[in-house]
């Protein structure tokens, strides 16, 4: 929305101490915030008012040689080509030096003096679009001459042209319909600066005076509201008028005035309603009276109000015929639709050259369907944009007033039926202890009582505040101590900090084990914290084998790239494993902490109150996965270094699988995931602390052949994914055992040759140096050896280091254990 | 002068052997004398040994990235993510000021998303927040106050004993626009919630001011502009001063926050009377605090997974 400063300044009265920079920023601090400003005070610089004394064609051109009156002692001359420029016309001059207005913001064109067919032009004659007022370009702009305007007069000083235009961010308002107008925006101005706003007679008493008289009293037309949720009231007026939808034919300050907001003069009739509509917020339609008459049939107009039905269609001003929905509200003609009310008019009733009779609207919507009417059918005018905010029942008949008076309408008939319209102001009691307490302030009860009177609220006692009507937004004490603490400034208000008793917070486990798996996968492994998008495609699902029906499906998502809540994290980090690969970079590991879903695993229900709409929410897993461009003992290696910084001490793996299922199938979403090679993956069970269960934590393994060839990866890439939930509840002890020996220790390498697993073999030697009394020993691995020509059997080597912790082990005794390590197959 | 200090030090020698020869009350002050001296020219012979050891050493270039014929030492070092690193940041002081921490939900529910928060049905004002839905209606959260009706409920015990109920809550939310530049689909909030019986709007302003000038290290100026959210009543947006470490002049605001107090219904919604307790809300974006850390200008690098990006962390 723009606002024109000069036009508040109308309405209110600013203390001339307080600069336009200064007031830019407190409406910004106390009323709305202020995308940006337009200075226009430079803009019209050296543009002149300008009689044409003479036009003579050029021959053989569109071109005219004229000669004006620019209030100098000379005539000037001026090369014009606009097909209306004639001698005596009142026009505007852009003398040379001067920027062309439009070009303000861009290019910033310079005129100059040219010549043009031979003949020197001094500047130029401009049209409206020049101007930045209109996008007209076939003319150039003519003042009334009846204006008696000297030439030579700076045309800023006749229109009013030395202004700052506010632009206004529309959403910080969308609470306060009220403030849509510029005599509410006053009247807020009027507020944040201390001053009673005085408020404006916009239509005359003898208007009033008739329009109370004519309602109910004739017959010549009816109102028919279908259900007051919809429309809380409906004026209307009919009146004659002329030429209502001609053109105005010369530069006027109505034209400008609507420049100054962003819209353009069209024609009488439009002009006057939307200039009613920027002074109000009430948006009015005209419909052509006979022709409103002639849809419906019989004598009189029947205005209705309704809901469309869902076969129902009707061609719009634009020419396009729409198909109607339920939840549009529509005005009918005897029933027969003719507007999409607040949105826009029909064709069949539209004003023309031969409108003599006009049927006025002012009314108001339900902003709940005029929302719904705007996104199904695109509209976004500034009036729906109005409607939208839920407009005031109060100011209907106002605006209607206003507009006739406009237009110089002769009324002859006035409806006003109000079914919706609560003319009972609401009244709030508080106390001043509620406002101060609320804000930390320190406002006096007089100070309260200026600061709601000066926008229109009454305020008895301390303090019955009654509201007044067009603040809808007012029902509860927390609406009023808003109104005091913002017009005075929430920046006035010492911040200080709440004394609250000095207890620890509670530790949230799962975000603090994220914390520690950061700290060690990126920095003290080599790992690259990732984080990718929630929702992937369901051809990634498909490529990963998972099961596209059990996602979440996003109905009104951006792409196809971005349709279902992923079910695990593998499958965007292998695109991403990909995309890394093809940039040059190899040898690397990603990781992401973040959450899936899949609809099998039900619903979970969440501290949810009751009588809460609210059934339970999609269960949600918090997983850890990481991939890195190696096989599958690196990606063990990782998980087993994670682990073990954790201090998880019950880690349990298993290699066979046997009696995974029986395990697994209980815990939510944990299948064997189908991109990992059958071959290739253990299931990795941690126990838990709280009741020392066995539970699954994930998988490890590598990326099946097939998988990877879809996601264009040659070479081996291997994962883990598993459960932080379930991590968080593993059984961690942070206790360490020192258990040194002062005796020397003894380190041997041997090698084992063996059919067995690794596991086994590892376990066999354990067992044989538990067994040894007072002993404590080391066994690390050293290497796997499988010769080409026996891929059976493997060679084991591993590296003991062990000691007593009593005594000097003897030799004997060294060879004791060393020949039964020795001697396992 | 190695050969002359040991020279030196068979002469001393020799010169000692003569103490048998002296009467024995100068053998003391003889032998202490003499010893002074060998151990002053053992000193030097040590000091000449070392000299000569390092004097035989290769000459390196020190430039070079490693000795000729070795392997060049490095280290593959990992990477946090930005955005997490910042979240991490925030919350840090947020703890360390006493707030409790909970984590959205990356599937929510229209109760959660609007109703809990006194948005009425079909307002106008749902439609500020653009959001995702699924089949069966569910929401990806717009903004991390899905979970102000949740830490209302999981800690209202708070109240009953006397204690505030204060936590934060960082996460990951959605809305549906076109990503460019400086749009993201998905991106980084974090919101802040306080009730007690005597909570005002001057804590809000206080804890904000406190907040940001220990995360950029300087204390700030603060100010206010007021703004709409159906939950809160007043709402306001929150602007810091441009710090220092931005480039800031003292001229130049950010705006951070949008905030206010907890509207009655939504304390109601979670079973607290708001007659009693009082409370205030915030929530502010993590992307925009890192993008100005870093001075990044594009958003999508947050979710591209593009190692030359991640490698700079």
């Amino acid at each position: 929305m723009l606002v024109s400063l000069n036009e508040i300044k109308k309405l209110v009265q600013i203390p001339a101490d307080i600069t336009t920079d200064e007031l830019v920023k407190l409406i910004g601090s106390r009323l709305v915030e202020v995308e940006g400003t337009i200075d226009w005070s430079e803009r019209y610089e050296n543009i002149f008012v300008v009689k044409v004394i003479s036009a003579e064609d050029i021959e053989g051109t569109h071109l005219h040689l004229c000669q004006i009156d620019a209030g100098k002692s000379e005539p000037v001359q001026v090369v014009c080509g606009a097909p209306n420029v004639h001698a005596g016309m009142f026009a505007v001059w852009i003398a040379p030096g001067a920027i062309v207005p439009s070009t303000w913001d861009d290019e910033h064109f310079e005129i100059t003096m040219r010549p043009l067919r031979g003949y020197d032009s001094y500047g130029m004659l401009a049209g409206p679009d020049e101007l930045g007022f209109d996008t007209e370009h076939s003319k150039i702009a003519e003042i009334d001459p009846k204006l008696n305007i000297a030439p030579g007069t700076p045309l800023k000083e006749v229109f009013d042209l030395d202004d700052v235009i506010l632009d206004i961010e529309n959403k910080s308002l969308t609470h306060r319909p009220d403030t849509f107008g510029l005599i509410g925006f006053a009247r807020e101005v009027a507020g944040i600066l201390g001053i009673k706003f005085e408020e404006p007679e916009i239509f005359s008493s003898e208007l009033d005076a008739k329009l109370k008289s004519l309602e109910k009293s004739s017959n010549d037309f009816s109102i028919e509201i279908a259900d007051s949720e919809l429309c809380a009231r409906y004026t209307a007026a009919i009146f004659e008028t002329k030429d209502a939808l001609e053109a105005e034919k010369y530069l006027t300050a109505d034209a400008i005035f609507l420049a100054k907001s962003g819209m353009r003069a069209i024609s009488k009739i439009v002009d006057a309603t939307n200039i009613v509509m920027l002074m109000t917020g009430q948006p009015l339609h005209a419909f052509d009276y006979d022709k409103f008459v002639a849809v419906g049939g019989g004598k009189n107009p029947k205005i209705g109000v309704r809901l469309a039905e869902d076969k129902e269609t009707l061609k719009l001003l634009d020419g396009k015929t729409i198909d109607l929905n339920h939840d549009d509200i529509i005005i009918t003609s005897n029933n027969i639709p003719v507007a999409l009310a607040g949105a826009m008019g029909g064709e069949s009733t539209e004003i023309d050259a031969d409108t003599h009779r006009v049927i006025l609207e002012s009314a108001t919507f339900s902003l709940y369907n005029e929302r719904k009417t705007q996104m199904a059918h695109g509209i976004f005018s500034e009036a729906i944009t109005r409607f939208t905010k839920g407009q005031p029942a109060v100011g209907t008949r106002p605006a209607l007033a206003y507009c006739i008076e406009k237009l110089h309408g002769e009324v002859s008939s006035y409806e006003d039926d109000a079914p919706g319209f609560n003319t009972k102001p609401e009244k709030i009691t508080l106390s001043l202890d509620d406002i101060n307490s609320l804000l930390g302030s320190d406002y006096s009860a007089s100070v309260v009582k200026s600061t709601l009177e000066n926008v229109g609220f009454t305020v008895d006692g301390e303090f019955t505040v009654t509201a007044p009507l067009w603040r809808t937004d007012i029902h509860i004490k927390e609406d009023i101590i808003e109104e005091v603490g913002r017009l005075n400034g929430y920046d006035n208000i010492t911040p200080t900090l709440p004394l609250k008793p000095m207890i620890g917070a509670e530790r949230n486990q799962l975000f603090d084990l994220k914390r520690e798996i950061r700290g060690v996968l990126s920095d003290e492994l080599n790992a690259h914290e990732t984080l990718t998008y929630s929702f992937v495609s369901k051809a990634l699902q498909e490529k990963a084998g998972e099961d596209v029906e059990d996602s979440y499906e996003i109905v009104n998502s951006i792409s196809p790239e971005l349709q279902v809540f992923r079910q695990s994290i593998t499958p965007s980090l292998l695109e991403k494993v990909h995309d890394n690969l093809k940039a040059g970079f190899s040898d690397f590991t990603l990781y992401e902490m973040n959450q899936t879903s899949q609809k099998s695993l039900g619903l979970e229900n969440i501290l949810t109150p009751e009588g809460a709409d609210s059934h339970g929410t999609p269960a949600i897993e918090n997983r850890l996965a990481l991939v890195t461009t190696g096989d599958f003992y690196q990606a063990m290696a990782y998980f087993k270094n994670l682990v073990e910084a954790l201090h998880i001490k019950q880690l349990f793996i298993s290699y066979d699988h046997a009696g995974d299922n029986n395990v697994i199938k209980d815990v939510k979403g944990f299948q064997k995931p189908a991109y990992l090679e059958d071959s290739r993956y253990v299931a990795v069970f941690i126990r838990t602390e709280d009741n020392m269960q066995v539970v699954p934590l994930g998988y490890i393994g590598e990326i099946k052949r097939s998988v990877a060839k879809k996601f264009k990866l040659e070479d081996t890439v291997s994962v883990f994914e598993i459960s932080l939930d379930s991590l968080t509840r593993a059984n961690r002890s942070d206790k360490i055992s020192l258990n040194f020996s002062k005796f020397p220790s003894t380190t041997r390498d041997v090698t084992i040759e063996t059919e067995k697993p690794y596991y086994d073999i590892e376990c066999a030697i354990k067992g044989i140096l538990e067994e040894a009394p007072d002993l404590v020993y080391s066994l690390e691995p050293v290497s796997v050896y499988k010769a080409e020509t026996n891929l059976k059997k493997a060679n084991l080597s591993f590296r003991l280091t062990f000691a007593n912790t009593k005594k000097t082990m003897t030799s004997e005794e060294i060879s004791d254990i060393m020949s039964k390590v020795e001697s396992i197959k | 002068m190695l050969e002359e200090l040991k020279k030196e030090l068979k002469a001393l020698n020799a010169e000692y052997a003569k103490i048998k020869t002296l009467p024995p009350e100068e053998r003391k002050n003889f032998g202490v004398e003499m010893n002074k001296k060998k151990q002053a020219i053992l000193k030097k012979i040590e000091e000449a040994e070392a000299a000569s050891e390092s004097d035989n050493l290769e000459p390196l270039d020190l430039s070079a990235p490693a000795a000729p014929n070795s392997p060049i030492p490095t280290f593959k070092k990992g990477s946090k993510h930005p955005l997490m690193t910042e979240l991490d940041r925030v919350v840090d002081i947020y703890q360390s000021m006493g707030f409790a921490v909970l984590e959205p939900r990356q599937l929510d529910d229209e109760f959660h998303m609007f109703d809990s928060l006194n948005f009425h049905k079909g307002h106008p004002a749902r439609d500020g927040y653009d959001t995702f839905r699924t089949k069966e209606g569910f929401i990806p959260p717009a903004h991390t106050s899905t979970m102000q009706n949740r830490a209302l409920v999981k800690y209202k015990e708070n109240l009953e004993k006397g204690l505030p109920i204060a936590v934060v809550v960082p996460g990951r939310v959605f809305r549906n626009e076109d990503v460019d530049a400086t749009h993201e689909h998905t991106f980084y909030q974090c919101e802040g919630i306080y009730v007690s019986k005597d909570a005002t709007m001057g804590n809000l302003l206080g804890i904000f001011k406190h907040f940001f000038s220990t995360y950029y290290g300087q204390d700030l100026r603060i100010k206010t502009q007021p703004g709409y959210f159906p939950f809160t009543e007043p709402s306001f947006e929150l602007l810091i001063e441009k710090p220092k470490s931005l480039g800031g002049k003292g001229d130049g605001w950010l705006e951070l926050l949008g905030c206010g107090m907890i509207h009655p219904n939504v304390l109601k919604a979670a079973g607290i009377n708001p007659d009693e307790y009082k409370g205030f809300a915030w929530g502010g974006g993590i992307d925009r605090l890192a993008m100005m850390k870093y001075g990044l200008t594009d958003v999508r690098h947050f979710e591209s997974g593009n190692l030359k990006f991640l490698e700079e962390f």
